[in-house]
């Protein structure tokens, strides 16, 4: 053994040394099913609680809901080009619309954002 | 240093490491609990009963308690950084000492390392039984790190390095908690020699 056993008498260190000697060796039962079924229900159990909710089985959330309401994908596809007409006519007004517009608004004083005032090239 | 066993390298996961085997397990694959439950149990039982002298039942709580916590801490479980055995290890010493602690508390060690009763019966088994009785009541007597590192050196037969590993502490201190605590032991059983059937000889 060890240099730690020197302040043990040789009869103290003989008992332990049998003593350790026996316990391990004495033989120890193969787990029994029902521990086995327990753990293993356990390892499905902690599985599950680990698991995050998957998005689908959510409930609807604002988002969704708002999707709904405006025509899911027929519908925003919709609102989508209307937005993007609408910021067309914001950047390049067709020259048509020009009187239209300030009739309706009044006057407005527009400040090009490019170099080129005709940059999408709609006037000719 | 590592303490689990070397393994063959197949696809089959029945030879894969218990690290990766943990993480296919948080990663949803109950086969992969299976094979660890039917590698680690055992193992882990085994150490729960020897250092329990040989209660089978809480021991078997222990084993059942262990694994659950090896299920919870799968999803953080880094490979490569942790052995999986070395970590049981620990967490098995923890649980005994714990119950041991609990036994220290509630009954007297002189009471309960005698015989309980008189009768005849098979001898060498009696005897067998209140030997490993009296060294779990033993053990219950020393401050925890000591029962642990006396029992993982002496009942488990791991090597000092080993030891360091799963208390996290020093080799230094590892040889001193496993002298301590087999002088503890000894002064602990000296008066039982004859009755343990380690006499004078």
């Amino acid at each position: 053994m060890d240099m730690t056993d020197k302040d043990l008498s040789q009869t103290e260190d003989r008992m332990l040394e049998a003593l350790f000697a026996e316990a391990r060796s004495a033989r120890v039962a193969d787990p029994s099913e029902a521990l086995m079924q327990a753990i293993l229900g356990d390892a499905a159990e902690a599985l599950e609680a680990s698991r995050p909710v998957p998005v689908a089985a959510a409930r609807p959330g604002f988002l969704a809901g708002l999707w709904a309401a405006l025509g899911g994908v027929a519908g925003v596809s919709g609102l989508a080009t209307a937005a993007a007409v609408g910021v067309w006519f914001g950047v390049a007004p067709p020259a048509g619309l020009d009187g239209l517009s300030t009739a309706i608004w009044g006057e407005s004083v527009s400040v090009s954002i490019f170099s080129a005032d005709d940059i999408l090239g709609l006037e000719g | 240093m590592t303490l689990a066993a070397r393994l063959p390298e197949t696809n089959s996961p029945d030879a894969a490491p218990d690290g990766a085997l943990l993480v296919a397990f948080a990663n949803g694959d109950m086969g992969a609990a299976r094979v660890l439950a039917a590698r680690l149990t055992p193992r882990v039982l085994g150490q729960a009963t020897r250092m329990l002298g040989g209660d089978r039942a809480e021991a078997e709580d222990v084993a059942q308690d262990a694994m659950m916590r090896l299920w919870k801490i799968a999803p953080d479980w880094r490979q490569g950084e942790a052995q999986v055995t070395t970590w049981l290890y620990r967490v098995v010493a923890n649980l005994c000492t714990d119950r041991l602690r609990r036994r220290r508390r509630t009954v007297d060690f002189d009471a309960v390392a005698e015989p309980e009763d008189g009768r005849p019966g098979p001898a060498e088994q009696m005897q067998e039984g209140a030997r490993m009785t009296a060294l779990r009541d033993a053990l219950a007597a020393l401050p925890d790190r000591q029962a642990q590192a006396v029992a993982l050196r002496h009942l488990e037969g791991l090597s000092n390095p080993e030891i360091a590993e799963v208390m996290e502490i020093s080799v230094e201190a590892v040889e001193s908690l496993t002298a301590r605590g087999k002088r503890a032991l000894a002064a602990l059983l000296a008066g039982r020699k004859d009755e343990l059937g380690y006499g004078h000889d």
